[in-house]
C-alpha cells in the first residue's frame, strides 16, 4: 500500500536544487577551473608585476595563427558530417537488427587508442602510393579523423541508441509506412540528439587537438601551430592555452545553438509511465 | 518483455525487406526452400547496413592494424622473429605495462566515478537549465585539453612551486614533505583525470536522461527505498552504458602520450612514451618493428579489457533479471 | 507500472550461423590480404620514372657554377622545408633571407617534428609535391636515414671545410650547426647561478634541476646526461657516470623531471634548464628580463652536438633544395646561424679567416668557455643511446 506522503501540496516540477547536486556542480567547476587558473595568470603578465594582454595581442596578430585555426575549424567540421553519416546509421543498424555483432563493434572502437599514429599513417602508405591524390589535401585529415574519433563517436552514439527504444520507435515508425531513413532521420535522430551532441563536441575537441597525424603529413593544424608555441614561448603558450579553451568552447556553443534551430522539439518519450 | 527478437523483426514484412508476406499456412517443402532463401536474403540486407562502416574501418584502421601485427614478429631484414615480442617481457617494457594499465584502471574509476555524480547532478539535481549545455560544452574542451598545457597547468598548481603547493605551504601543511608529488603516479592520475571526468559526463548523460525522473518518484510511491530503485530500475538501465564508457575511459588514459611526457618526460614508465622514443624520436635509431610490437601488447591489453567489459555485460544482465 | 525496456542484446538470437560468419570474414581477410599486394604492384609501377631523374641529379656545383644552379632552382620556383621553428638557430631570418635572395617561395610545415618523424614524412610523402625536399636531423637519425635509403648525396662548394667528424664521407648527410650544454638560470627564482655540475647538488637548488625531457627521446636531454658524464669522470665511451650523477641529484631532490620548456622556465618550475646553448641564449632574449636570466657553460663537461643537413632522395624540388645548401653552407649563411646563438658547422675555418663580426661574436658566451668541446663520434652516441635506454629508467625514472 502506498504510503500517505506528507500534507506538503504536490508543487510544479521546478523545486529547489538538491545540495547534494550542488556540492558536485562545484567540486566539477573546481577541478575545471583552478588549474586553468594559473595558466591565465601566467598569460597576463607582461613584465615584473604588470599585467595586460599583450601576448594575447601577439597570438591574434599571427597569421598561422588565423590559418591554422580556420583549418582545424574546417576539418573538424568534415569529420562531424562524416562521422555521423557512417555512425549514426551503423549504430543505429546494429542495435535493430544486430545486436550480436556489439562485442565486435567495440572491440573495433578501441583500436584507435592503441593503433599510434604513426603506425596508421605508415599502413596507409600502400593506400598512399596507390591514389597520392589523396595526401595532396588536407581532406585524407578529415577521413583519418574519423577513426580517432571513432572510440568516442561508437560510445556515444552507443549510450544514446541504449536510452531510448529503438524497437520500438522504429515499429512505431513503421507501421504508419515511412520507409527506413524517414524513420532514422526523423524518428531516431531527434531522440538521441543529445548523444548525438556530445559525439559532435569530442570530435570537434578531438580534431582541434590532434597533433601527431598532421604533423607526419606535414598539414599546418592548430594543434602543430600549439605545439610549436609550446615548444618555443614562454608566456604566448599560455595565452594561447586559454585562447583555443575559449574558442574551442565557443565553437562547441555554436554546434549547441544549430542543433537547437534544427528541430530541437522534445524528445518523443516512448515506454514512459503506463 | 520483449517477445521478439530481432532476427525475427527482421523477417517480419517491413517496408525496407522483403515484401512478401510470410506464410501462416502449414509448411510445405517449397514454403522451406522460399523461407530459406528469404532468410539468407534477408541476411544479406541485415549485413548490407553495416559494410559502409566495415569497408571504411578495413581500409584505414583495420589493415594498418593487421599490419602492424604482423611487422611485430618481423626483424629488420623481413625475416620472422620473436625478439621484439620477447623483450615485451622483459624488465622494463614488462613494468612499463603494469604501469600503464594501473595508471588507466584508477584514472578510469576515478574519473568515470567523478564524471558520474557530476553528470547525475546536472541531470537530475533540478539545477537551472542553462547549467546543462554548459556543463556539456565546458566538457568538450576538457576532455581534450591535454598535452603541453595541461602539464603546465597541473605543474604550475601543483607542482613544488604550485599556487596550491604554496596555498597548502602556508597553512602548515607541507604536501612535498609528506610524499606527495606531482611528478608521481598520484600527481599523473590527478592530471589525467582532468580529462578523463568531462569524457565520462559526456558519454554518460545521454543515457542519465533515459532514466526518467518520474520513475523515480513512482518507485518512491510505491514505497521503494532509494537502494531498491537503484537495484532494480536505475543500474540495469545504466550499466551497460557505463562499463562501456568506463573501458572508454580506459583505453583514454591508456594511449595518453602528450600529457605524460610533458609532465615529467620519461619519469613514470608508461608504454605510449616507450614507443615514441622508439618510434619518432631523436636518441634511438628507430626501431619500427619493436615498436609495433609494444603496441601490439597495448592492443592484446585493451581487446582483454574490451572482453572483460563483454563479460561483464552478459553476468550483470543476467543478475539484473 | 510497466516494466522498464530491456535492451536488445539481452535476448541473443540467433542471427547468424557459425559458417556465415566464417565466409564473410574469409572475404575480409582475404581482402586484407591482398590489399598489400595490390598497393605493393601499383606502387613499384609508379617508382621507377623517379628512380631514372634521381640518378641523374649532381652530387655537387657542377661546370655552370652556382649561377647554373641558380637558374635550375628558380624554375622549380619553390622549397619544401619542415622541422624548422623561426626561432630555433635562427631558421626564421634563414628561411626569409634565402626567399629574399633568390625568389623562392619557402614552404614550412610541422615545425616540431623530431628527427624520426622527418624520416618517416620523407617516406610518407614519397612522389607527393608537397614532400620534404631538406630535412635537419639529429646524427643517430641521420644514420637511420642512410640505412632506409632516403637521402641523395650533395657535397657543397664549402664541403672541404666541414669537419670530417660532423659529415657523412660521400656526401649523404653534412652537420650545419652545433652546441653546447649549457646552464640557464631563472634569476627571479634563484640568485645563485650554478656555474659547474658538481654545484647542482648543493641544497639551494632544491627541486630546480631540469633537462629537456626524456634523455631516449629528446637530443638536448640525451646530451646533457653525456656532458654529465663528462664531468663525473666519465668519458664518450661511458656515459653510465652521467646516469649516476642524475641518480644523485633525483636523490638530494634537486632533479625534477618537467621539461624544461620557456614556460616552464619563465614560471619558475624548472628555474635551472640544462639544455643546448642556443636555446638558453634564445629564451634570455625572449625573456627581455621577465624573468631575469643568466646563461653560462659549465666549467667541466663541455659536451657539443650538431645537427645534420641532408637532401631527401624524392625532394620534388631537387636543385631547389641544393641551392639551399649551397646558400646555408656560405658565409653568408653560417653567419645567419651564428645569429641564432648557434656554432656554424664552419666556425673555426671562418675565425681563421677572420670573416666572423666582432659584434656578433659577443652575442655568445667567449670561445675560451667552448675550448674543452668534445663531440661524440656515430658509434659512441649508438652504444651510449643502448645503455641510456637500459639504465635511465631504473636508476633515474620515479616508481
Amino acid at each position: 500500500m502506498a504510503a500517505v506522503t506528507a500534507a506538503r501540496p504536490v508543487r510544479a516540477r521546478r523545486r529547489r536544487p538538491s545540495l547534494w547536486a550542488l556540492f558536485w556542480l562545484l567540486a566539477g567547476a573546481l577541478y575545471f577551473l583552478v588549474p586553468l587558473y594559473s595558466v591565465a595568470q601566467f598569460s597576463l603578465e607582461t613584465g615584473a608585476h604588470r599585467y595586460g594582454f599583450h601576448w594575447y595581442a601577439q597570438i591574434f596578430s599571427d597569421p598561422s595563427f588565423r590559418s591554422s585555426f580556420l583549418l582545424s575549424l574546417r576539418l573538424a567540421v568534415e569529420t562531424v558530417a562524416i562521422s555521423f553519416v557512417l555512425m549514426v546509421p551503423t549504430v543505429y543498424w546494429v542495435h535493430l537488427r544486430l545486436p550480436k555483432l556489439r562485442p565486435t563493434m567495440d572491440m573495433i572502437a578501441v583500436l584507435p587508442f592503441v593503433v599510434p599514429p604513426v603506425a596508421l599513417v605508415v599502413g596507409l602508405s600502400g593506400l598512399f602510393s596507390a591514389l597520392p591524390s589523396l595526401l595532396a589535401s588536407s581532406q585524407i585529415l578529415a577521413l583519418m579523423y574519423v577513426i580517432l574519433a571513432l572510440p568516442f563517436t561508437y560510445r556515444s552514439l552507443d549510450a544514446g541508441m541504449r536510452a531510448i527504444d529503438v524497437k520500438t520507435l522504429t515499429e512505431a515508425s513503421q507501421s504508419v509506412g515511412s520507409p527506413g531513413w524517414k524513420t532514422l532521420l526523423f524518428v531516431i535522430v531527434p531522440n538521441i540528439r543529445s548523444a548525438m551532441l556530445s559525439a559532435a563536441f569530442l570530435t570537434l575537441a578531438i580534431v582541434m587537438g590532434e597533433y601527431t597525424i598532421s604533423s607526419l603529413l606535414l598539414f599546418n593544424t592548430f594543434a602543430v601551430y600549439i605545439y610549436y608555441i609550446g615548444n618555443t614561448e614562454a608566456y604566448q603558450a599560455a595565452a594561447l592555452a586559454i585562447i583555443s579553451f575559449v574558442l574551442t568552447w565557443g565553437a562547441m556553443m555554436g554546434i549547441f545553438f544549430v542543433s537547437r534551430l534544427a528541430g530541437g522539439r522534445e524528445s518523443v518519450q516512448i515506454g514512459g509511465t503506463r | 518483455m520483449r517477445g521478439e527478437t530481432p532476427a525475427e523483426a527482421g523477417e517480419r514484412p517491413s517496408a525496407h525487406s522483403s515484401r512478401r508476406a510470410t506464410t501462416v499456412a502449414a509448411p510445405e517443402p517449397g514454403d522451406r526452400v522460399r523461407r530459406a532463401r528469404k532468410s539468407s536474403n534477408a541476411r544479406i540486407v541485415r549485413w548490407a547496413g553495416v559494410l559502409p562502416f566495415f569497408a571504411y574501418t578495413a581500409v584505414f584502421l583495420l589493415f594498418p592494424t593487421v599490419e602492424l601485427m604482423v611487422k611485430s614478429f618481423k626483424g629488420s631484414s623481413g625475416q620472422f622473429t620473436w625478439a621484439n615480442v620477447s623483450q615485451l617481457f622483459q624488465g622494463d617494457f614488462a613494468s612499463a605495462y603494469v604501469t600503464s594499465i594501473e595508471v588507466s584502471a584508477i584514472t578510469a574509476v576515478a574519473g568515470g566515478l567523478l564524471g558520474l555524480f557530476i553528470a547525475y547532478a546536472a541531470v537530475h539535481g533540478r539545477l537551472p537549465a542553462f547549467i546543462r549545455p554548459l556543463l556539456s560544452t565546458f566538457s568538450g574542451v576538457a576532455a581534450n585539453f591535454a598535452g603541453i598545457p595541461l602539464a603546465f597547468a597541473f605543474i604550475a598548481t601543483l607542482g613544488p612551486t604550485g599556487v596550491i603547493t604554496s596555498v597548502l605551504n602556508g597553512a602548515g601543511f607541507h604536501i612535498y614533505n609528506h610524499g606527495f608529488s606531482i611528478f608521481s603516479i598520484t600527481g599523473l592520475s590527478l592530471t589525467y583525470v582532468y580529462f578523463q571526468f568531462p569524457l565520462m559526463i559526456l558519454i554518460i548523460s545521454p543515457s542519465l536522461e533515459g532514466l526518467r525522473a518520474e520513475w523515480r518518484e513512482a518507485a518512491q510511491n510505491l514505497g521503494a527505498t532509494p537502494a531498491q530503485y537503484w537495484r532494480h530500475v536505475g543500474l540495469p538501465i545504466l550499466l551497460p552504458a557505463l562499463l562501456g564508457a568506463t573501458v572508454l575511459l580506459f583505453g583514454n588514459a591508456f594511449s595518453a602520450y602528450a600529457t605524460p611526457y610533458a609532465l615529467s618526460g620519461g619519469y613514470i614508465n608508461l608504454v605510449p612514451v616507450r614507443i615514441g622514443a622508439i618510434l619518432s624520436g631523436n636518441v634511438i635509431v628507430p626501431n619500427p618493428q619493436l615498436g609495433d610490437a609494444l603496441a601490439f601488447g597495448m592492443i592484446v591489453i585493451v581487446a582483454a579489457a574490451v572482453s572483460v567489459y563483454v563479460l561483464l555485460q552478459r553476468r550483470a544482465a543476467k543478475w539484473l533479471q | 507500472m510497466s516494466e522498464p525496456f530491456h535492451p536488445a542484446d539481452e535476448h541473443e538470437a540467433p542471427g547468424i550461423s557459425r559458417r556465415e560468419l566464417l565466409r564473410y570474414s574469409g572475404f575480409g581477410a582475404a581482402a586484407l590480404v591482398s590489399f598489400p599486394s595490390l598497393a605493393r604492384l601499383l606502387d613499384a609501377s609508379s617508382k621507377s620514372p623517379l628512380a631514372a631523374v634521381t640518378s641523374s641529379l649532381p652530387t655537387s656545383l657542377g661546370s655552370g657554377g652556382l649561377p647554373a644552379l641558380i637558374k635550375a632552382a628558380k624554375q622549380e620556383g619553390k622549397l619544401n622545408v619542415i622541422a624548422l621553428p623561426p626561432n630555433w638557430a635562427n631558421y626564421g631570418q634563414i628561411i626569409s633571407t634565402f626567399h629574399a635572395k633568390y625568389g623562392l617561395t619557402v614552404n614550412s610545415a610541422a615545425p616540431n617534428d623530431s628527427s624520426a618523424q622527418e624520416n618517416t614524412a620523407i617516406q610518407t610523402l614519397k612522389g607527393q609535391s608537397r614532400g620534404p625536399d631538406v630535412v635537419d636531423v639529429s646524427p643517430a637519425i641521420a644514420v637511420s636515414g642512410v640505412t632506409d635509403g632516403l637521402y641523395a648525396p650533395y657535397k657543397v662548394a664549402t664541403w672541404s671545410t666541414i669537419p670530417a667528424s660532423m659529415k657523412e664521407p660521400s656526401g649523404l648527410w653534412y652537420g650545419d650547426y652545433y652546441g653546447v650544454i649549457s646552464f640557464g638560470t631563472n634569476m627571479n627564482v634563484q640568485k645563485t647561478p650554478p656555474q659547474d655540475w658538481s654545484d647542482l647538488l648543493n641544497a639551494r637548488y632544491h627541486a630546480q634541476v631540469a633537462i629537456d625531457g626524456d634523455p631516449r627521446t629528446a637530443g638536448d636531454a640525451f646530451a646533457a646526461v653525456y656532458a654529465a658524464s663528462l664531468a663525473n669522470g666519465g668519458s664518450l665511451d661511458d656515459i653510465e657516470p652521467g646516469i649516476n650523477f642524475f641518480a644523485k641529484l633525483k636523490k638530494a631532490g634537486n632533479f625534477v623531471p618537467a621539461d624544461a620548456l620557456p614556460a616552464n622556465i619563465a614560471k619558475g618550475s624548472t628555474p635551472i634548464a640544462i639544455i643546448w646553448d642556443y636555446l638558453n641564449l634564445a629564451n634570455k632574449v625572449q625573456f627581455a628580463g621577465n624573468p631575469a636570466y643568466t646563461v653560462s657553460i659549465p666549467k667541466t663537461g663541455v659536451y657539443g652536438g650538431y645537427y645534420a643537413q641532408a637532401i631527401s632522395k624524392y625532394a620534388p624540388n631537387p636543385m631547389a633544395a641544393r641551392l639551399w645548401e649551397e646558400f646555408i653552407y656560405s658565409d653568408a649563411g653560417q653567419l645567419l646561424y651564428l645569429a641564432g646563438f648557434t656554432h656554424p658547422a664552419r666556425y673555426a675555418d671562418m675565425a681563421a679567416r677572420n670573416v666572423i663580426p666582432a659584434s656578433l661574436a659577443a652575442k655568445l658566451p667567449p670561445a675560451s668557455e667552448y675550448k674543452g668541446i668534445q663531440f661524440a663520434s656515430l658509434s659512441q652516441i649508438a652504444a651510449a643511446s643502448k645503455v641510456i635506454t637500459a639504465q635511465w629508467g631504473p636508476k633515474v625514472a620515479g616508481s
